[in-house]
């Protein structure tokens, strides 16, 4: 763990002290290296549960996929914000790469974690650097808001879980994932152990987001700049799924009634968030919504509680986080073109940029779920574990993959295809560095439909 | 191995290797040439038939067939899914067929495609599809089925709305995927209930394990599949809106290989439905109905694409009501027979098109029969095994359908009803070949008019000689695998015949009624609702995606995001605060020497009342 811990550090002195001209290619050459490295945690002996313990961190079937996607995160995410953060004073972008690399530090520490407490504290702190980048380096005025929305809904949510933990700790006295499965069970029979249960999983259902708790997530999309949006997109949401995933296991004789209307909410927000889609005319926030209905298929999947709903939510959050990931860079590679995020201003593009065109093809149909891509993998195993838990769920996610086929699809029509519209006539060619992004999104996602084992977290 | 399983299975192996080289060598940087598509794609298609024929001639001579498991892909607990491929009559004989078809609509379209701008592109296209196509047929695992069947519906999108910059081509390759999307939450149901009750996805698994289950709801879920691609009653408006695509598109997607493949899935799936009335009997009627309505819909079509795009939809009806008949292999027979004279047809079409200056209105042709003589003698050759004159290839299949469907003791309702559409299909067919090939012409005297070109001949003719052989060739070598009925009356062994007679003279009754006016106005009700497809898209896409546009604008996003979240969640924060702070705020005013009063009689007060 130290081997990408140790380099992640040392990226912050690199930032601050190599020369001007250097900076984004030697931040991105290193961190890049960091990802390599961090592809070795994907060989490691996956059958035996934890590897690479030291006394705080170790990764597990589980968390691998995550931390690595979270180091391949990093370099992309470089790679994208160059372009934007070239007019600004070089200090500024070396503040803005250091978050960059901080978010990572804690992330990889909060994915390794094997202490709760731990968990939390680095849980709460990706929060900062997440805010410092929507509310300074957003475009519009509006970015204020949305931080302060992305920061309150989430603290509400996670206050809860502290006072949780800390009871936790109090019955069990030991809030170590090592030993998560070998509690006593705990005496759960009062009222308050439902208001207790509820607390442990709020933090993450709000992290998600769920349906109805979801209203900071495409405000924060719409106002983060692109590196900000790929990070929320990719990693910071599975931080929530991942959590449920860790703590869920303890919880286990409540979740079985409780986690009911849950999974009613999650799968009719699937339905909700999709319709809203279809209507969207801010790519953006289309992108973000599609997300939170993504993200709505994951919640079940988890709340659900089979083999095949935890592997199933596993894999998607891995493909859907380089999806959505890459349909934010095409976002963004349009909005530095024409400076709108307005879908309608921007049409035809297919006969400005034929090999953007291509790319917002594929990642379109990673979005729609097209087999034999890992998005469709999950989603399937997700779909099969709630029908095994009632036939009547393939209604909900029957429409959902119906909707979620139709905007992604109405999302290409209308920016690829089409008469070209008079503002994008003259707009400036693509860059080699943006197919770079779009092809490094794009190999993870091919190479993991030839071994999906890696991602398929404890159902080896 | 044995020598001959392994020349079976390693040329089957070769025909995809064949077919994905050019695909593979696109991917060098240097930009293609223009003779790429054809040179490459073509010659790949052509050899990929030639080597295709090594395995069917095994399985003629031998019946041989061969299931290979190649590669264990994933596996969970007691959950495999592994690249499994299944060489067995349906794959074995449906290759070649779809390799020949194909590679007469590729030559063909490196003429009709030669300015295109992007034809090397096309071909691409083109060529994915139909490998998508094939792994779809040689699945023997449910999963790689699903790969083959969305592979199809995206190919289409893309080939359908080709000419991008048309709405008409985007809201139609928009509306086949949406339609299709409504089929695979069908199958999506049925792997599922695989999964959950089966614990598999192997073919072989699933027939020998289903016989302790009730099947009803997975088969429905397959028949809903079956739906959307192949276009039956209820989602069928897509693949007459498909006809935006250029014409070797519809001619490879929409005759001969995609809308197939929905009818291909139940026959490939047949063993699980065979005890199973329920299903098979809203089969039947769902097929009949399709069939009967959409031939009732090409009565009145205009566009000669239309028109062969619905008789598609008619014949596709007819496959249903085969499998709702419980013979699969007939509707097997069908779909192989139908490829040729379809593709033919559309080629046909394409032909004359393009001939007419991009002319498709029937009523705006005429008198092609002096002027492309080849083209419309073909017209007429693909419109006749259409119909089921004896001994075409149309014979064969229809035929022996419909002496299955008179004989079997199933629903007299649905033998009406497909009855009926066989004759409308004569009436339609001579529809074309009357307005298209005979009379006068009724076009501009300008026209590009050529068919002197080997790229057109040579396609039309291989497919002309497919359309009057296929049909014999099959069903001589290739043994049935169900005994069919061969005893009946005459009257029922003439059945088919005779409607399609009736109807060839009906119709011409009618065109010589066309020149002499009886009535002084028309009576337009049933002509408008044929015309108008039944009323069907008219209301259907209409209300429902209105209905979800405004679910989806209203609803969700206005009243519930927007406002009621907003209103409750974060609003509700700042309205219970704002009273409390501005009641503190209010409090300090700024007076110093009030508040320092106040401190000093408090101050006072206290110690006196200590004192």
């Amino acid at each position: 763990m130290l081997m990408v811990l140790a380099p992640t550090m040392m990226l912050l002195p690199m930032i601050w002290l190599c020369s001007s001209a250097h900076l984004w290619t030697s931040a991105l050459a290193h961190s890049m290296a960091i990802a390599l490295i961090s592809l070795s945690w994907l060989c490691l002996p996956m059958e035996a549960g934890w590897s690479s313990l030291n006394t705080f961190v170790a990764t597990d079937p589980l968390s691998t996929p995550l931390l690595v996607l979270t180091c391949w995160l990093l370099p992309l995410m470089i790679l994208a914000s160059q372009n934007h953060m070239a007019k600004e004073p070089i200090n500024r972008q070396r503040t803005y790469i250091s978050l960059l690399v901080s978010l990572q530090i804690f992330l990889v520490l909060a994915f390794g974690a094997t202490e709760m407490i731990m968990f939390y504290i680095m849980f709460e702190a990706t929060l900062i650097p997440t805010l410092i980048i929507i509310t300074r380096w957003g475009n519009q005025t509006e970015r204020l808001n949305a931080g302060i929305y992305f920061l309150f809904y989430t603290l509400a949510g996670s206050l809860p879980l502290l006072v949780a933990l800390l009871l936790l700790q109090n019955s069990t006295g030991s809030l170590s994932f090592l030993t998560t499965q070998f509690f006593p069970p705990l005496q759960l029979h009062t009222e308050a152990s439902k208001f207790w249960w509820a607390g442990c999983l709020l933090a993450f259902l709000v992290k998600m987001p769920l349906y109805g708790a979801h209203l900071w997530l495409p405000k924060a999309h719409v106002e983060a700049p692109i590196a900000g949006s790929m990070v929320l997109a990719a990693v910071l949401l599975k931080l929530g799924g991942y959590g449920m995933m860790r703590i869920i296991i303890i919880l286990d004789p409540l979740t079985k009634q409780l986690s009911y209307p849950f999974i009613i909410l999650a799968l009719w927000g699937v339905v909700m968030t999709g319709s809203i889609c279809l209507r969207q005319t801010d790519l953006k926030s289309l992108i973000a919504y599609s997300s939170v209905s993504h993200m709505g298929l994951v919640a079940a999947g988890i709340l659900i509680q089979t083999p095949w709903g935890l592997t199933g939510a596993l894999i998607l959050m891995i493909a859907h986080g380089l999806t959505s990931s890459a349909l934010f860079c095409l976002a963004n590679t349009n909005y530095e073109r024409t400076h709108s995020r307005t879908m309608l201003l921007a049409r035809g593009l297919q006969m400005i940029l034929p090999l953007l065109a291509t790319w917002w093809f594929l990642f379109t149909l990673a979005n729609l779920a097209l087999p034999p891509l890992p998005n469709l993998m999950g989603e399937l195993m997700i779909i099969t574990s709630l029908f095994n838990w009632s036939n009547w769920t393939l209604l909900l996610t029957g429409a959902g993959t119906l909707i979620t086929a139709s905007y992604s699809l109405h999302m290409f029509l209308t920016t690829q295809r089409g008469p070209v519209t008079s503002p994008v006539v003259a707009i400036e060619p693509t860059h080699t560095r943006e197919h770079l992004l779009m092809v490094l999104h794009l190999l993870p996602l091919l190479l993991l439909v030839l071994k999906p084992t890696l991602i398929w977290g404890w159902t080896l | 191995m044995h020598f001959t399983t392994m020349i079976l299975s390693s040329s089957l192996l070769t025909v995809f290797l064949i077919l994905t080289l050019p695909i593979l060598g696109t991917l060098n940087p240097n930009p293609t040439k223009s003779q790429w598509a054809k040179e490459n794609v073509k010659t790949a298609v052509k050899t990929a038939f030639f080597v295709s024929l090594i395995p069917l001639f095994i399985f003629i001579n031998e019946g041989l067939e061969v299931i290979m498991t190649n590669w264990e892909w994933m596996n969970t607990l007691m959950f495999n899914i592994n690249i499994s491929l299944k060489f067995d009559l349906y794959s074995v004989v449906f290759t070649p067929v779809a390799l020949y078809v194909t590679w007469s609509i590729l030559e063909f379209a490196s003429w009709y495609m030669h300015n295109d701008p992007n034809m090397n592109r096309f071909f691409k296209y083109l060529l994915i599809f139909l490998i998508a196509m094939i792994i779809l047929v040689t699945a023997n695992n449910m999963f790689q089925l699903f790969i083959g069947w969305e592979g199809v519906g995206i190919m289409s999108f893309l080939l359908i709305g080709w000419w991008s910059g048309r709405a008409d081509a985007n809201t139609a390759a928009l509306q086949a995927v949406a339609y299709n999307r409504v089929g695979d939450i069908g199958l999506i149901l049925a792997m599922a209930w695989m999964a959950v009750n089966l614990n598999s996805w192997e073919m072989q698994q699933l027939f020998s394990l289903t016989a302790s289950h009730d099947l009803t709801l997975p088969l429905l879920g397959l028949v809903l599949a079956a739906t959307g691609k192949s276009a039956q009653f209820g989602l069928h408006p897509w693949l007459p809106s498909a006809m935006e695509g250029p014409t070797p598109v519809s001619a490879l997607l929409h005759s001969s290989t995609m809308v197939v493949a929905g009818i291909f899935l139940l026959v490939r799936l047949s063993p699980m439905m065979e005890n199973n009335p329920l299903v098979l009997s809203i089969c039947l009627c769902l097929g009949a109905l399709t069939t009967v309505f959409t031939a009732t819909c090409a009565l009145t079509q205009n566009d000669i694409k239309k028109i062969i795009a619905f008789s598609t939809s008619s014949q596709l009806g007819l496959m249903m009501v085969t499998i709702g008949l419980n013979q699969p292999y007939l509707a097997f027979l069908h779909i192989c027979t139908h490829a040729f004279f379809k593709a033919m047809l559309f080629l046909c079409s394409g032909s004359i098109i393009h001939s007419l200056n991009d002319e498709q209105d029937i009523g705006k042709m005429g008198g092609l029969h002096q002027l492309l003589p080849l083209t419309s003698s073909c017209l007429t050759i693909g419109s006749l095994a259409l119909t089921g004159t004896p001994f075409l290839a149309g014979f064969f299949s229809k035929d022996a359908i419909i002496e299955a469907l008179s004989t079997s003791y199933l629903n007299a309702w649905a033998l009406v009803l497909t009855l009926l559409a066989t004759s409308f299909t004569a009436i339609y067919s001579l529809r074309v070949v009357f307005f298209v090939s005979m009379g006068h012409p009724r076009f501009n005297s300008l026209s590009p008019i050529n068919e002197n070109n080997p790229s057109v001949m040579n396609p039309l003719k291989r497919l002309a000689w497919g359309s009057i052989l296929a049909g014999l060739l099959i069903t001589t070598n290739i043994t049935p695998m169900k005994p069919l009925v061969m005893t009946m009356p005459l009257t029922l062994k003439l059945a088919a015949l005779t409607v399609t007679i009736t109807g060839l003279l009906t119709a011409l009754e009618l065109a010589s009624l066309t020149s002499q006016q009886f009535k002084t106005k028309p009576l337009p009700t049933t002509h408008h609702f044929s015309n108008m497809l039944g009323y069907f898209p008219s209301v259907i896409h209409r209300l429902i995606p209105k209905a979800n546009l405004v679910l989806g604008q209203l609803v969700a996003n206005q009243t519930i995001d927007q406002t009621w979240l907003e209103k409750t969640g974060p609003k509700m924060m700042t309205s219970i605060n704002l009273p409390l702070i501005s009641s503190t705020s209010n409090l300090q005013q700024g007076v110093i020497k009030t508040y320092f009063l106040m401190f000093f009689f408090t101050m006072i007060l206290a110690i006196l009342t200590l004192v």
